[in-house]
């Protein structure tokens, strides 16, 4: 663990910027971010006071680090050092909602089920179905472009999000985009910060396009002896007239994470509690569909005996959760395990999963997903076996055999694994956008690296 | 234009390739805006390596390049100065690959719009994207405009249907940005490229998704006594639930110019129609439709009508898609606009025109994409009368100002180009802007590819780019599309 001091007197500044109340100086291992601790927590009020903060940390060559409902810090390269974690949660309000607009303008450090809870009031939503939305924050979600099975239709983020606030990191406060759902003025920031991984600028305030929310869905399970049936499966599905909102592949290892468990007392030890409910060599898709009883009624007869399970209620909503939660589950009780995030063509979605299977024995790791078989955002987990448990380098090379035999084109992050492995290998990977212009957009615009140093792609 | 210069291009390009009489460069003088001046050459490149080659003599000779499409554009994007190289896409124009089970299709910049929705509909699948100008607009002038049609409501711009880009910087060096999936790691660059009206780069190369034929379309057509009803329903219609595929109005000034024009079957005597489509599965669409035309009854509309069939279908759309030319019949000059407010501003600001219309004594039809605010003023003039000409500029201005004063935006899918660069100050603050030119000269630090476009002449911007002339907001005499 190491700490940088910020010294006195800036701690003095930061609180003449933000409030004696609002600079933290102690309790910092809530704050460890990959092992890194901050030397303060500022909490500024106002999109100004961030862009007070910015200039300040600017000037004295001070590493920013921005913060949320710090759900997804660990996501991503170790960070050179944290001189200043700024927390966005004061910025907590709704700004502006007309629910006839089918807008809202929010500000980036609500957390995003309070969001959805205002909207939810109109029978409205923003359709995204990502982990822990209680505490994730609006900013937070954007800046690391979360998703989970909603984005199979929906998009994410960057789909829905029309307008955007933010502080750069010499302390301009400036936007983009706007109110409405339709805009072509200026350049699309919107696109730029989303998934920026707060390298960019901090966000201050978000402006969404809402959607009206479906009033009866139901989910159909269907079951398949073999991974290539159930592509065959989802093939056919692409191709019918129907068209699910979620479509997700589940293999043999992943029911085992998708149900309430207790964390295990050992959280290095795999083992199964009980027998898996379901034999583990099924693969299944999984679809949610929505619309009127007529309409349910026909996806019924359309999938047939294919369908092993359906789902309403409770019982739905509980399934949907869990699969949100997928990767938070293995690592409840797997400390040292690996997890992925892919992104695929269509027809990869099955050599990619085929490749998890294959590759992780090799390195004495147990393989498991979930994922958007429509999209090709897949959720890949490796879980150590508690017997000869793998080496730092082990992950690494786990990881280049992996990332060797995704089809051209794809590309996987690394979005969790031991500290002591991300020294082995670049979390973040190939990439078929060229990284030299990534580079190039965030000296433009962050020119002395002040924003999460370490932690990006740039 | 340098004789020299003409000769390098003939060398990288071909010898046909490159147009430099002034008979033949007054063909490149004007797109579908208001804007309009000679360039010094044209040069048709034919692959990603010769563009390459055209940007980087330009910008060893520091010359400004202006890439073009189909010159359908409606605000002066692809208009190129004295001194400037117009750079035509036009010859590349094929459909590398269609690949279905991806869903996604590898096209040049020169390919036609349409021309992809044809060649993919024998698999199932179509381009979802559909501009008015779809036979004619090109999908490289798509991506750098960020276009939208009548069908975006529901499926979404340009940039929800473009994955992967290949582009060449003004610097001469290609690069990557995305593929054939849907995102990849690191920053979006392919989504903030997508709607940089040519100023980033030039874009050689395009993934882009197909999207599924739906099973089944219903077309229905709303027909209002009050164009305050018509309005009222665009916002009870997003408000119950229901997402059309499109939803749009055309007052009952633009209904009887359209009629006179193809008789559509719209009732001349109404005062504002809505045109809505619905598509999906079948069973989702039925009841969508009757969901839809009982809050068009709730809403006082005087009657619904379904198209019985295709052929119906098509009559109904056809009175849509030939608006514009239906209103060159009968002004001798119009000017268009491209304003967007929130949904529920629909009704206050279609009064808004109305009291201006008056004010200025000038007709101004309005034909236009409701379901998402997206309003397209006609203002009529007589360009040979300088009192209505200037009026014209006027109504215009108010118009902006009023879509401005609502909260929303200068332009929802034309672009900002020549024509409403002098309005962006009025939508962003300096800071905003400054922060936009920093991004673009990320790309295009010299500005060497389409200068003075999009981002006004500030203080900031001179200092990088040297002393820009203002833009100018000109109605002049000429049919758009």
């Amino acid at each position: 663990m190491s700490t940088v001091t910020t010294p006195a007197s800036v701690d003095r500044e930061l609180a003449a910027i933000v409030g004696e109340g609002n600079v933290q100086r102690t309790d910092f291992d809530s704050f460890n971010i990959n092992g890194v601790v901050p030397s303060a927590v500022v909490s500024p009020g106002s999109a100004e006071d961030v862009g007070s903060v910015l200039r300040l940390a600017n000037e004295r060559d001070l590493v920013v680090a921005p913060a949320g409902g710090l759900t997804k810090q660990q996501i991503g390269g170790v960070p050179e050092r944290i001189d200043i974690l700024l927390s966005t949660t004061r910025l907590n309000k709704v700004e502006e909602y007309d629910p006839g607009d089918l807008t809202i303008s929010v500000g980036a450090g609500m957390p995003f089920a309070e969001m959805q809870r205002t909207l939810g009031e109109h029978h409205q939503w923003v359709p995204c179905d990502a982990a822990h939305l209680e505490h994730a924050t609006i900013g937070g979600l954007l800046a690391t472009g979360a998703a989970g099975p909603l984005k199979s239709t929906f998009g994410h983020m960057r789909d829905f999000c029309i307008g955007i606030q933010f502080a750069t990191a010499d302390g301009k406060v400036a936007k983009g985009g706007g109110r409405v759902v339709k805009n072509v003025a200026g350049y699309d920031l919107m696109k730029l910060l989303t998934g920026s991984y707060g390298s960019l600028a901090v966000i201050t305030r978000v402006n969404f396009k809402v959607f009206p929310r479906p009033r009866q869905t139901r989910t159909f399970a269907c079951s398949f002896h073999s991974l290539d049936e159930a592509m065959q499966f989802r093939t056919k599905l692409l191709q019918s007239p129907l068209t699910p909102m979620c479509m997700e592949i589940i293999s043999p290892g992943a029911p085992e994470y998708l149900r309430d468990t207790e964390p295990a007392n050992d959280p290095d030890h795999y083992a199964p509690e009980q027998p898996v409910s379901l034999p583990a060599v099924e693969w299944q898709i999984v679809l949610r569909a929505a619309g009127s009883d007529n309409v349910l009624a026909r996806y019924a007869r359309e999938l047939g005996s294919a369908v092993t399970r359906t789902l309403e209620g409770p019982a739905e909503e509980q399934l949907w959760g869990w699969i949100s939660h997928f990767e938070q589950n293995v690592l409840a009780r797997h400390r040292n395990a690996m997890v992925l995030y892919t992104h695929l063509a269509i027809q990869s979605v099955g050599p990619a999963l085929q490749a998890l299977q294959r590759v992780a024995p090799d390195y004495n790791l147990i393989p498991a997903a979930v994922g958007r078989a429509a999209t090709g955002n897949l959720v890949l987990a490796l879980m150590p076996l508690s017997v000869d448990p793998p080496s730092a380098m082990q992950y690494a090379n786990c990881v280049s055999a992996l990332r060797g035999m995704l089809p051209a084109g794809s590309s996987a992050e690394v979005a969790y694994c031991p500290l002591e492995a991300k020294h082995h290998f670049d979390v973040w990977g190939t990439t078929p956008t060229d990284v030299n212009m990534m580079r190039a957009v965030k000296r433009a615009i962050d020119p002395k690296n002040i924003l999460n140093r370490g932690r990006f792609i740039v | 234009m340098d004789s020299s210069i003409i000769r390098q291009l003939r060398k990288i390009a071909g010898k046909d390739a490159v147009l430099d009489r002034p008979e033949e460069l007054m063909l490149y003088e004007y797109d579908a805006g208001v804007d309009k001046h000679r360039p010094g050459a044209v040069v048709f490149p034919q692959t990603t390596q010769q563009v390459s080659q055209v940007m980087k003599l330009a910008s060893d000779k520091k010359i400004p390049v202006v890439p073009r499409g189909a010159g359908t554009g409606l605000s002066g994007g692809a208009i190129a100065r004295r001194e400037a190289i117009v750079l035509s896409l036009a010859k590349m124009n094929k459909i590398l690959e269609i690949d279905v089970p991806n869903q996604r299709a590898v096209v040049q910049p020169g390919v036609v719009n349409l021309e992809l929705s044809n060649a993919t509909t024998k698999y199932g699948y179509y381009y979802a994207p559909d501009p008015s100008s779809q036979k004619a607009c090109t999908i490289g002038g798509n991506v750098a405009e960020n276009s939208g049609g009548p069908h975006t409501l529901a499926l979404g711009v340009t940039v929800n249907h473009v994955t992967g880009l290949e582009a060449v910087l003004p610097d001469g060096r290609v690069i990557e940005l995305g593929g054939k999936a849907q995102d990849s790691t690191g920053l979006d660059l392919t989504g903030f490229f997508v709607g940089s009206e040519g100023t980033m780069g030039v874009v050689t190369r395009i993934t882009v998704k197909l999207t599924k034929l739906p099973e089944h379309v219903t077309t229905l057509l709303a027909i209002y006594n009050t164009v305050e009803d018509a309005a009222n329903t665009v916002v009870a219609i997003t408000q119950s639930g229901v997402t059309p595929a499109a939803l749009e109005m055309l007052d009952g000034w633009m209904v009887r110019c359209v009629e006179a024009n193809v008789h559509a079957g719209y009732p001349e005597d109404a005062a504002a129609v809505l045109l809505i489509e619905l598509e999906g599965m079948r069973e989702t669409v039925n009841e969508q439709a009757e969901a839809v035309s009982a809050v068009c009854m709730q809403q006082k509309a005087r009657e619904v009508r379904h198209a019985k069939d295709e052929k119906q279908r098509q009559l109904l759309w056809l009175g849509r898609k030939t608006a514009f030319g239906a209103v060159g019949r009968v002004s001798p000059s119009y000017y268009t606009q491209d304003g967007v407010i929130p949904r529920t501003k629909v009704p206050y600001t279609l009064a808004e025109i109305a009291r201006i219309s008056k004010h200025y004594g000038l007709i101004i039809g309005n034909v236009f994409h409701a379901g998402d605010g997206n309003l397209h003023p006609l203002i009529l003039f007589d360009s040979r009368d300088p009192q209505q000409t200037e009026n014209s500029r006027k109504a215009a201005k108010e118009i902006m100002a009023c879509c401005l004063k609502f909260g929303g935006s200068i332009t929802g899918e034309h672009g900002v180009g020549l024509e409403k660069m002098g309005l962006m100050t009025a939508m962003f603050t300096e800071d905003d802007l400054e922060v936009m030119v920093r991004l673009r000269n990320a790309f295009n630090p010299e500005s060497i590819l389409n200068p003075q476009k999009m981002i006004p002449d500030l203080r900031y911007c001179r200092e990088i780019t040297g002393p820009l002339p203002k833009a100018k907001v000109e109605p002049v005499a000429g049919v758009p599309v």
